[in-house]
């Protein structure tokens, strides 16, 4: 059901994942079962701007991210509440994740950008291939 | 008339307007050759090249009403233009006597005006005037020098009421009476004259009306100023904070004095370059410079709760920065842009890794961009709802588009807080990829960059603007004037960037 894709489709594929798996579990088990599934995923609310800057900077980098729309997800309210957990801030959205490893929000994907680790990051998951 | 005349010069017994038809020639040659002739007359006239005209060439109307107002206003009085530029020159006509005594004091009160009172009587004794034509404004004194040897013969005057003698006394050129007919080479060196004359005459005038207008728009301005802060101030101290302006304005008042910590900062880096301090205090200067930058970075965060739209429009910054500005801010790829070019001698290791690290700004810039681009139309589309309403007129917006809208603005604080984490990332990382020496020419490199373009932006404000009345002045002299404007210009802009 869950596969690798570097392609668009895996956007579609991830949130369809999603209703497939279910309610149960325990939210932050499913996020990291989800972090673990592509290369990059990053969880936002699709009426979010900065998740849309997020998403248009790595799709300018030649990656596409796994994206999870807390808000099209029946859990999506479990998933933000253990997102805040995890992170300690209250703006959750947009998280990444790459190779099944926690990045960060915004301003630290920003940050890694700018001090040149994130690109052998995505290299090293997969995610790049240049 | 004429036999009041003193030294019998000219024979010039007529006052000026009558003597249109007059051809009195002869001081007018001495007046060119002989500067230290005895006949010096006291004339206060400032158009010589008028009345010589007048009385040289007679018959030559070409500036006759130039003359005839020159000569009524000789006899009433000087023009307005000129007076405040010469504050001294005492009206001594006496209208009544034409042709009688005029009280010759011009002289002494004008002490270093070159023209003097349009007394035209004819001096009694020689004084050499030329040092005291020098005295008077440059551009103006040489014409009118020549000018005034020739002008004071025709002007009848009564030559027995010359007091004194000032030793300012403009010469009076050779009054001589002689009455020897004008050749073809004086004619053309009166003309010169003439034409000299005037336009050193337009050349200040137009120089005058631009320093009154500039003094006016400059008390103008600082009223302006003085109101503002008194309202600033008002707002600042007794707004509770709720006010949104005050917000701003408190951050305007940060912004001040962060301007004033980073010239401290630039002329420490400065220092400490040319005197050649060694690596580890150059960090230490750098360092705090670059917590400077913080500090600026938190104070904008801080004052975007308050007022964000403050912030990102760039209303505390100049006007030339805030044409450019992105997302309340410098565009750090521009900023490594130019680095590269003034950092050279730069390693091939260090090139690469500056262009990499221009390059990921790049892409982290049009992502923000993209993002502040999505809320936009977001927020279109929420105030401006698609189901068109029975009702003719706007329609309200419901509650709830209203709310979302607000919270859709929100948003605006986060980019601009990503801005300004992106702009500090890049100045990090510029110090971790260059020595420290390298890193403390980049702020200098930044810190003069934006001092020029806030200068730029003053020097834009106060720029000289061609001003269209005083072309309208004289329809003959508005080529002169407008290259006098520019004249002045050029020396204005040297004189700015000359600092840096």
């Amino acid at each position: 059901m869950h596969y690798q894709t570097a392609s668009w489709g895996s956007y579609v594929a991830a949130s369809r994942s999603n209703a497939m798996v279910g309610v149960g579990g325990d939210p932050l088990e499913r996020i990291e079962r989800l972090a673990s599934e592509n290369a990059v995923v990053i969880f936002s609310i699709s009426s979010c701007c900065m998740c849309h800057a997020i998403k248009r900077l790595f799709c300018g980098m030649g990656v596409n991210p796994a994206v999870h729309e807390l808000d099209e997800d029946p859990s999506g309210k479990d998933l933000e509440r253990a997102l805040i957990r995890l992170l300690g801030t209250s703006s959750v959205v947009p998280v990444v994740f790459i190779g099944g490893k926690l990045v960060g929000t915004m301003d630290r994907v920003m940050a890694c950008h700018i001090n040149g680790t994130l690109v052998p990051l995505l290299k090293e998951a997969g995610a790049l291939w240049l | 008339m004429a036999s009041q005349r003193i030294g019998g010069d000219t024979g010039l017994s007529e006052s000026l307007p009558s003597t249109h038809h007059h051809a009195p020639t002869y001081g007018v040659f001495q007046g060119i050759n002989t500067p230290q002739s005895t006949l010096m007359n006291e004339v206060g006239v400032f158009d010589f090249g008028e009345l010589q005209e007048a009385i040289v060439l007679q018959g030559i109307n070409t500036r006759n009403d130039e003359e005839a107002k020159a000569s009524s206003l000789f006899i009433t009085g000087r023009p307005a233009a000129t007076l405040e530029m010469f504050p001294s020159w005492p009206i001594r006509f006496h209208q009544t006597s034409r042709g009688g005594c005029k009280s010759g004091g011009g002289g002494e009160e004008s002490t270093d005006s070159g023209v003097n009172t349009n007394t035209l009587s004819s001096k009694l004794e020689p004084e050499p005037h030329h040092n005291h034509f020098e005295s008077q404004d440059s551009p103006i004194s040489s014409h009118h020098h020549q000018q005034e040897d020739q002008e004071e013969q025709p002007i009848a005057i009564c030559d027995a009421s010359r007091k004194g003698p000032s030793p300012q006394q403009k010469k009076k050129g050779a009054s001589s009476t002689s009455e020897k007919p004008l050749d073809a080479k004086t004619l053309r060196r009166l003309a010169q004259n003439r034409e000299a004359a005037r336009k050193s005459r337009l050349r200040k005038k137009a120089y005058v009306q631009q320093l009154e207008s500039s003094r006016l728009k400059l008390t103008q301005l600082e009223q302006d100023l003085q109101r503002a802060r008194s309202q600033g101030m008002v707002l600042g101290c007794g707004g509770a904070g709720t006010n949104i302006s005050s917000g701003g304005l408190q951050f305007d008042m940060e912004y001040g004095r962060w301007l004033e910590e980073e010239e401290r900062h630039m002329g420490e880096v400065r220092r400490g370059i040319e005197a050649g301090l060694s690596d580890g205090e150059l960090r230490v200067i750098v360092e705090s410079y670059m917590r400077h930058y913080q500090e600026l970075f938190r104070v904008k965060g801080e004052a975007a709760k308050w007022d964000v739209f403050h912030i990102i429009n760039g209303t505390w910054t100049s006007p030339a920065e805030r044409c450019f500005l992105w997302i309340g801010g410098f565009r750090p790829s521009e900023v490594i842009g130019m680095l590269i070019q003034h950092l050279e001698p730069l390693a091939e290791q260090q090139i690469m890794a500056m262009y990499s690290l221009r390059h990921s700004s790049q892409q982290a810039e049009e992502a923000l961009s993209q993002g502040l681009h999505q809320l936009h139309h977001s927020l279109l589309h929420t105030i401006s709802p698609a189901t068109p309403t029975p009702v003719p007129g706007p329609p309200p917006l419901g509650l709830q588009h209203m709310l979302s809208a607000i919270s859709k603005l929100a948003n605006l604080e986060a980019f601009l807080r990503q801005a300004d984490n992106l702009r500090q990332q890049s100045l990090e990382q510029l110090c971790r990829l260059l020595t420290i020496r390298q890193a403390a020419r980049c702020f200098l490199v930044i810190g003069d960059y934006y001092a020029r373009l806030r200068a730029l932006s003053s020097l834009w404000a106060s720029r000289p603007r061609e001003s269209t009345m005083m072309m309208n002045d004289d329809n003959n002299s508005s080529s002169q004037t407008s290259t006098d404007l520019q004249m002045f210009q050029p020396c204005h802009q040297n004189h700015h960037f000359s600092n840096f």
